[in-house]
């Protein structure tokens, strides 16, 4: 479409990537970020080293703000209240309006909120933002009672963060073990017990309400049991910010609905990341993905799309946590149908290979599994058939196999 | 620059694959890794990945780029580059030359 003038309305890791691939892409009209936050940072250490203090402020932005200015991208720092699909106008909250040719909406999600009285009580913490990681990290003093509802992959880098901040750790999930439709079986549960292992409480229930006395907040579980804590941190997910474009008339279904190269159904506007939701050339929708490399990706493909350009496809989504001193990751997809190779490697590492039934790997997630995941990715993408026998080998390089 | 140093012979390092030369060995500090390209060629960058701390030389290689084990981030072996987020900051490159069938590095300090 080639437009005059690009305004991007967020500036996580997905909007912030749209503005750079579009200039690392020769795009040389106006272009500008909306956010909240004065600079775009990266959102994966707020819970891991920048909750622990070892890593700051400069650490994780995406860029310093000199580069923005030497891109002559312009950072509007606000919060957008209204969108124009049709004219490109956009309002914020301090009546200022904005305009531009193509608009793309890069506002991802919000910490959901549990459907259970006490859940609006102001005091719980949420993590999604830095203003969220530095409310939290004040609270994580040594000796304080940290009850985490959700142990998925924010509620379990959290609880290994405040474990190591000398907190006393107690965590709470409906399901034992989470993260099997991301990681398989195998490995969910090895990730689970290790937290028990490292002295932090694992508790199965489904909290029903919180109740508030003091400073003290107590989780009631369905099961009767009630925990005491000075901090009640909750991490169940994220619901996709739409509103802004649900009034603006776009299509949304839990996300905004875009094509595979982030077109909405307004013409001028685009959606990107956590917030947007696949339909795909045959009709279904895909699932929202909720990743970092998916909204670092979401951002290229986009920028490409909005000059006209072909964009290279991304392959098998990917993402990784990190806890307890191991690093996880997964792509493709382990809740495809199929059988599970798993390969234990002598020093402690292991992967988990999802076959489908025709031989083709679905999915792979592995610990420490590093180079496992390059091979799995490209074998994946490539449709390379590798017999289990190979992949379940230690002693087997699978370089040689991707190849 | 300094004298190179000959960090042996080229059947040392299989294509595809790295090696490293500990920073007080090779007098810059900082740890550099030798890649044998898919190319057939040697390059050597800084082992240590710009974004956080993970070794390049544990990477995956493809062609003449190395992926980083632990978010991904790409490199160019031939200028150091930075290809893809999350890393933005290129890796020191060096020069090697292989002369003889043996591999010299001539590391290259300072910013
Ligand atoms: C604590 C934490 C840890 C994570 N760890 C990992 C990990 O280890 N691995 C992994 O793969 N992924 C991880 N993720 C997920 C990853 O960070 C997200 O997928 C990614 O940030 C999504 O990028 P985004 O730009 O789509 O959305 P976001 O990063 O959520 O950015 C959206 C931005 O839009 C802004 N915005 C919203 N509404 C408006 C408005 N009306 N006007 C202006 N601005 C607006 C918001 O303030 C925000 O800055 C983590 C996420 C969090 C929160
Ligand atoms: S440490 Fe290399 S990409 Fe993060």
């Amino acid at each position: 479409m080639n437009p005059a003038s690009v305004l991007v309305i967020g500036g996580g890791l997905a909007g912030y990537n749209t503005a750079r691939e579009l200039r690392a892409r020769g795009y040389a009209g106006a272009l500008s970020i909306v956010d909240p936050a004065p600079l775009p940072y990266d959102r994966p250490p707020l819970s891991k080293e920048y909750l622990l203090g070892r890593r700051g402020v400069a650490d994780i932005e995406l860029s310093p703000a000199a580069w923005f200015s030497e891109q002559g991208i312009t950072l509007v720092t606000g919060s957008v209240v209204a969108l124009d699909a049709a004219t490109g106008t956009v309002v914020l909250e301090n009546g200022q309006t904005l305009n531009a040719d193509a608009v793309v909406l890069a506002t991802g999600g919000s910490a959901r909120r549990l459907p259970i009285p006490g859940a609006r009580d102001p005091a719980l913490f949420e993590l999604r933002t830095m203003a969220d990681a530095d409310r939290l990290r004040v609270a994580l003093a040594p000796g304080i009672r940290l009850a985490i509802i959700g142990a998925g992959l924010i509620g379990a880098e959290v609880a290994s963060a405040a474990l190591e901040l000398g907190a006393t750790v107690v965590l709470i999930d409906p399901i034992d073990p989470p993260l099997v439709p991301a990681l398989g079986p195998e490995l969910a549960t090895r990730l689970h017990l290790m937290h028990a292992d490292r002295g932090i409480e694992v508790l199965t229930g489904l909290p029903v309400e919180i109740t508030a006395e003091g400073p003290v907040r107590t989780v009631h579980l369905e099961s009767g049991r009630s925990i005491e804590a000075d901090a009640v941190l909750v991490g169940v997910g994220i619901v996709p910010n739409t509103a802004l474009a649900e009034t603006a008339g776009l299509e949304t279904d839990n996300g905004i609905i875009i094509d595979p190269h982030g077109r909405t159904s307004a013409p001028r506007v685009f959606a990107v990341g956590d917030v947007a939701r696949i339909r795909a050339a045959d009709g279904h929708l895909e699932r929202r993905a909720e990743h970092w490399e998916n909204a670092r990706n979401a951002g290229a493909v986009t920028a490409a799309a909005l000059l006209g350009q072909n964009p290279a496809s991304p392959g098998a989504p990917w993402f990784w946590s990190d806890r307890h001193g191991v690093h996880v990751e997964g792509v493709g997809d382990m809740a495809a149908p199929g059988t599970s190779v798993v390969r234990s490697n002598p020093d402690g590492s292991q992967v988990v290979f999802r076959l489908a039934a025709d031989g083709t790997m679905a999915g792979a997630a592995s610990i420490d599994g590093g180079l496992a995941i390059r091979a799995a990715r490209r074998i994946i993408d490539r449709r390379i058939v590798v017999a289990a026998d190979l992949l379940a080998d230690p002693a087997v390089d699978l370089r040689k196999l991707a190849r | 620059m300094s004298d190179p140093i000959n960090v042996g012979s080229v059947d040392a390092i299989d294509e595809g694959e790295a090696m490293v030369v500990p920073g007080d060995e090779n007098g810059t500090g900082e740890d550099i890794a030798i890649f044998h390209a898919e190319d057939g060629n040697f390059y050597a960058i800084n082992d240590e990945c710009t974004h956080e701390t993970a070794s390049l030389a544990e990477g995956w290689v493809e062609g003449t780029e190395v992926e980083c084990p632990v978010h991904s981030a790409r490199f160019c072996l031939k200028t150091g580059a930075a290809l893809c987020l999350p890393a933005t900051v290129a890796a020191r490159s060096h020069k090697v030359e292989v002369k003889d069938g043996e591999i010299l590095l001539f590391p290259h300090a300072g910013a």
